[in-house]
């Protein structure tokens, strides 16, 4: 019989679910929604369903991001640093520096064969991180998903002076007001953004690859707009969302692993999908 | 954990979760107490004057309010909470109020602390930055000044053989905070860094006397202990300024490690120097707060113009307790707004890093509510190191 | 920004004075000579302003690089934040002093490359010699920044000079403490000539010096009789003229061209006086600038004030002298300790005014001495969040001066919590930004608030007159 490990990512707009045996067989996205677990559980039920998996079958199952920490049918958390650095290292060998853009943080990791040897994160401060464009696109009106492409034709981006989100908004109103053309802001606007975070980025000791990851990483105008802050070429996974989740499907493999090798007993949470209380 | 069942240490919660209760007793009965910032002020001569010193403490439970009214929010967080508390009446048990000069955030608004209170005595402390024969000599006579200020307010004389006296009694708590440590130094250690960092804080907030009898009484409870009340796993020790509240140790205990050790205010930093004895009192103590306390305030440039052989007359004590408490890794938590620690971060990231130690940043306001969002961090970092 | 008025600023900002117009050059020309002076193999020194060093190092030919300045161009020019990037970059936290966040970001970089980072403002800060870190009271970066560069500069040694002042205390007079302080701060200078001494290989020439300290203590005397002369209605120069001709106070002190850029200004004011130019043609409001550093990217702030017919005739920020001959020193032929008597003169200066006032307090006290002598209608202060050095405190000082200054009848519209309008006769404006960070300056934000004042101002003149 063959094993199959599962990694649930749920973060904190989206929940990422992937199934995998040698390779990843099942992968979902789904949003976590105000009341987090139930919903994770829906993600996890729909991963379950696509793979054609009864729950049981699942062999070890790691629980990792900003929600892990309340899952109850997984057999072990870890932090999303750790399931970044195995998932992409696994989709980049030689991989040395991770960039995770999401929508609440931000964070920046280095790493060694997989393994994360330094990390620098950003959550207090909504400027650098996907939060900031939410903002800034609403009060341009126009969708995030728009932002990249549009950015991409500015030929003089605008430069924005305020960090703080709730200048920068300002700023930004008063500057459209003033006739500066849409897609320069949006350029200004990725490159603030990207600045934040290669700023922080640049306490560690950044070394080829990198790979970026998360919703930024969908968004090819602030990864430009990152590789020129950086000073690196960067890659970007096909899927960006699901490098952690990938991450902590493989760290329960090497757990299950390590495990029978060594004859140890494995220790496992009941699989049970119906419904959670909230507590 | 056998916590639960022993009396002393319920009597250092209650201690901890009223703090100041028992000076607030004291006061009751007559007693004069002079509240105080910071560990370069001398306990030694307060307790001289047969007054009972008091450590200010903040809260990180309680939000900032009142203080914001009348200390800009620019300062550190700790200093603002201490301000807050003092002006909401926390303290209110308090006769006077003495501050050093530790740093911008404590001695810049000394007048704003000294009239918002109102109390009947205040003092202000200026402790040089230099550690060399004249600023000893200087520092002495400030001292002395102190020491006069305070008699004169005590109506008492404080003579050489109180000093004295008060300097043994000290000496013999740093004995007994030492004999403390010694016990985090086993694998699993026999208390828990929670534990130890509410034994230090209480310790804060009582006469000497007091204080030792209940390390005597703490230390004769914990070497009974047959079994450590915490389990295997990696050994942090914490690096920074003023914490004074458990709520950042209890996080990394909870994200599974044991806080062995520390190179904090309310930790090694204070507790471990002692003050020589059989010399001239004053010079001793003199000696004892400038240079025996290791604070990034005060400059230390042993060698001159060799910054490599400085890192060690700097940060070489935090080496040395990583060593001797063979730690995994240390964390280095330091407050928005520290001058102090914050010029020294990246020095001490390359100092412990050349120790092959490692070591993770953290920048914190002063609030429990928001610190859990630094337990992704802590974990992580138990993640890399283990 | 308005387009236009961004063009506004690329120009010269408009000043009331020949004088601070002239700063401009003067200080790009301090700032290149110190790269030309150490290609000639002159000793350069990274120093603080307000570090009573002053004539010493000029006395021993060591060319002071003024940190602080260099940080103060990057910002003016608006173009810190890379500098202060960098420096975030080696963790660094952005909430300390943004002058040394971007000195060191700067040295940093001009480390690793070996030469100017690119582009940099008025040609770079030069590579020092040693660098003077000033252990005092004063400011906790003052002992750290240069601790701090040394690590990118491991060659370079420091002398840190400790210079304490007494604090204002109801039980011990300045009398009581100073034989001790100035026995310290003598020392500490000692130790300043001859750290100086071994690294330049020069002794020092005591009778220079003593003409340098003589020279500055005119200088000093000179400064407070021309500033004096702003009391003059209209007043002929403003604080945001001040912000420039204080350099030669900060920069400059102990050297001819200061003396001389003071007795010009002198004569200038005088003529102004005389023909009755104020800084705007119609001066409707007094204010006092009392206390904070300004923000050197947005000074055009100040004409924003002059726009509304608002003037600053004096401040407390960078007014960092007083007549010598007011300070209490005693005769002493020795320049060493003639600088100590003038730094702790220069520090406990008001303490004797506030013991006569119940409730008072040095700053407080200054405050309320400007208030009556430069006829003051409103105080402004500028709460710049990195550096707690001068930001501390100030909120404090307003609330004790409303306490036990007058002119106070505090009318407050509005009660239980609600905020209420508070109509005062002395109304106060704090502006919160930064020194040189403009990521943290909004100028929506800053000029609402001043229009709000100045209708406040209004209001405040209605009532008065209504009263009548
Ligand atoms: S935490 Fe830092 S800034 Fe705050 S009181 Fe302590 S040394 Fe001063
Ligand atoms: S006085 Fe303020 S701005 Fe100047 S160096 Fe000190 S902290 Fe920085």
């Amino acid at each position: 019989m063959s094993d199959y490990f599962a990694g649930i990512d749920i973060g904190s707009t989206m929940t990422k679910v992937v199934i995998m045996n040698d390779g990843i067989i099942s992968s979902i996205i789904g949003p976590t929604g105000p009341e987090q677990r139930r919903l994770a559980n829906r993600v996890m039920e729909n991963a379950l369903n696509q793979a054609g998996l009864p729950f049981d079958a699942i062999t070890y199952l790691v629980a990792t991001g900003y929600g892990r920490i309340n899952v109850p049918f997984a057999d072990k958390q870890v932090t999303e640093i750790s399931c970044h650095a195995k998932g992409v290292a696994h989709l980049f060998p030689e991989c040395k520096t991770i960039i995770d853009i999401g929508g609440q943080d931000s964070k920046g990791i280095t790493i060694d064969h997989g393994r994360p040897t330094d990390f620098v994160m950003n959550d207090k401060c909504a400027a650098g991180t996907g939060r900031f464009l939410e903002v800034i696109a609403e009060a341009l009106e126009i969708t995030i998903e728009a932002c990249g492409g549009m950015a991409l034709k500015s030929k003089e981006p605008a430069q924005i002076s305020n960090i703080c989100t709730v200048f920068a908004e300002q700023e930004v109103v008063a500057r459209l007001a003033e006739g500066v053309p849409l897609n320069d802001l949006v350029a200004g606007i990725l490159e603030s953004l990207a600045s934040r975070i290669s700023r922080m980025v640049k306490r560690l000791k950044v070394a080829n690859e990198v790979v970026i990851t998360g919703g930024g990483a969908k968004n090819a105008g602030l990864v430009k707009a990152l590789s020129d802050k950086l000073g690196y070429a960067t890659l970007v996974p096909p899927e960006p969302l699901i490098t952690g989740a990938v991450g902590a499907a493989l760290l329960g493999k090497d757990i299950v692993q390590k495990a029978t090798k060594n004859s140890l007993p494995l220790e496992r949470k009941k699989r049970s999908l119906e419904e959670i209380e909230i507590l | 954990m056998n916590e639960q069942n022993s009396t002393v240490m319920s009597k250092v919660e209650r201690y901890y979760k009223d703090y100041g209760i028992r000076a607030r007793e004291l006061k009751k009965e007559g007693k004069t107490v002079i509240s105080y910032l910071c560990s370069l002020v001398p306990m030694e001569i307060i307790t001289a004057a047969g007054l009972v010193p008091f450590r200010i403490r903040g809260n990180v439970n309680e939000p900032i309010t009142k203080g914001d009214t009348n200390l800009e929010t620019i300062a550190c967080p700790f200093i603002r909470s201490c301000f807050d508390l003092s002006v909401k009446g926390w303290y209110d048990f308090c006769d006077g109020i003495v501050i050093p000069h530790g740093c911008d955030s404590m001695t810049r608004p000394y007048s704003t602390w000294r009239y918002t209170l109102g109390l009947p005595y205040s003092h202000f402390i200026n402790v040089p930055h230099t550690v060399s024969g004249p600023s000893m000599e200087f520092f002495t006579e400030e001292l002395n000044t102190f020491r006069k200020s305070l008699g004169r307010f005590a109506q008492k004389e404080i003579a050489d053989s109180d000093l004295i006296e008060a300097i043994d009694l000290y000496n013999e708590n740093r004995d007994k905070a030492k004999a403390l440590y010694d016990l985090r130094k086993s694998d699993p250690p026999l208390i828990s860094g929670t534990e130890m960092s509410k034994i230090l804080t209480v310790g804060m907030s009582l006469p000497v006397t007091e204080a030792n009898e209940l390390f005597a009484e703490v230390l004769e409870e914990l070497t009974q202990r047959k079994e450590a009340p915490v389990h295997k796993a990696p050994r942090i020790m914490v690096d920074g300024a003023c914490i004074d509240n458990i709520d950042f140790v209890k996080l990394i205990e909870d994200s599974g490690a044991n806080v062995v050790v520390d190179s904090l205010c309310i930790g090694t930093r204070d507790y471990l120097p002692h003050t020589d004895v059989g010399g001239d009192p004053l010079d001793a103590l003199a000696h004892r707060y400038l240079d025996k306390i290791n604070c990034p305030r005060t400059y230390r440039e042993k060698a001159e113009g060799a910054y490599e052989k400085d890192l060690t007359a700097r940060f070489g004590d935090i080496g040395s307790l990583g060593k001797e408490f063979k730690v995994d890794g240390v964390i280095l938590y330091v407050y928005k707004y520290c001058d102090p620690f914050g010029f020294e971060v990246p020095a001490r990231k390359a100092y412990l890093d050349s120790l092959n130690i490692p070591v993770l940043y953290l920048e914190d306001e002063y609030s429990a509510g928001i610190i859990g969002r630094l337990r992704t961090r802590i974990q992580a970092f138990l993640e890399m190191i283990e | 920004m308005a387009e236009e008025e961004k063009k506004q600023e690329r120009k010269k900002r408009r000043t009331a004075t020949e004088a601070a117009s002239s700063i401009g050059a003067m200080v790009k020309a301090a700032i290149g000579g110190t790269v030309k002076a150490k290609e000639e193999g002159k000793k350069l020194a990274y120093s603080f302003i307000v570090c009573s060093y002053d004539e010493i190092i000029r006395a021993m030919d060591v060319v002071p690089v003024w940190t602080e300045n260099y940080a103060g161009v990057c910002g003016a020019k608006r173009d810190a934040e890379r500098f202060l990037e960098r420096a975030e970059s080696q963790s660094f936290s952005r909430s300390l002093c943004t002058y040394a966040l971007c000195g060191l970001g700067f040295d940093q970089w001009r480390e690793e490359l070996g030469e100017m980072p690119p582009d940099a403002p008025w040609g770079g800060q030069a590579r020092p010699d040693f660098m003077l870190s000033s252990g005092q009271i004063l400011c906790d970066p003052r002992n750290k920044w240069y601790q701090a560069a040394q690590q990118y500069m491991p060659d370079v040694p420091i002398y840190d000079v400790g210079l304490p002042y007494p604090l204002y205390e109801d039980d011990i007079e300045v009398a009581d403490v100073q034989d001790y302080y100035i026995k310290y701060i003598v020392a500490e200078l000692r130790g300043l000539v001859k750290f100086l001494e071994e690294q330049t290989g020069k002794k020092m020439d005591y009778d220079r010096l003593s003409e340098l300290v003589d020279l500055g203590e005119r200088t000093w005397n000179l400064i407070w009789e021309t500033y004096e002369l702003r009391r003059a209605v209209p007043t002929p120069m403003g604080t945001g003229d001040a912000m420039n001709t204080m350099v030669p106070m900060v920069f400059m002190m102990g050297t001819q061209e200061a003396y001389d850029f003071y007795l010009d200004l002198n004569k200038e004011l005088k003529d102004k006086i005389a023909r009755k130019e104020g800084v705007v043609e119609d001066e409707k409001y007094r204010l006092l600038w009392g206390g904070g550093l300004p923000s050197w990217f947005a000074l055009t702030d100040f004409n924003y004030f002059n726009s509304k017919g608002a003037v600053f005739p004096v401040e407390t920020t960078y007014r960092m002298i007083e007549p010598i001959y007011r300070l209490n020193m005693p005769d002493t032929n020795d320049p060493i300790e003639r600088l100590a008597w003038r730094w702790l003169g220069y520090w406990t200066y008001w303490y004797d005014k506030a013991k006569k006032r119940p409730g008072s307090e040095p700053d407080v006290e200054r405050l309320i001495q400007y208030i009556e002598d430069y006829q003051i209608d409103g105080v402004v202060m500028h709460e710049a969040f990195s550096c707690r050095t001068w930001h501390l405190g100030l909120i404090w000082q307003l609330n004790q001066l409303r306490k036990i200054y007058k002119p106070i009848p505090v009318l407050i519209l509005g009660q239980d919590g609600k905020k209420g309008e508070e109509k005062r006769e002395l109304p106060s404006l704090i502006l919160e930004s930064d020194i040189i960070d403009i990521s943290t300056y909004s100028e929506v934000d800053t000029r609402n608030r001043i229009d709000a004042f100045i209708e406040t101002l209004e209001q405040v003149r209605k009532n008065k007159a209504d009263r009548r």
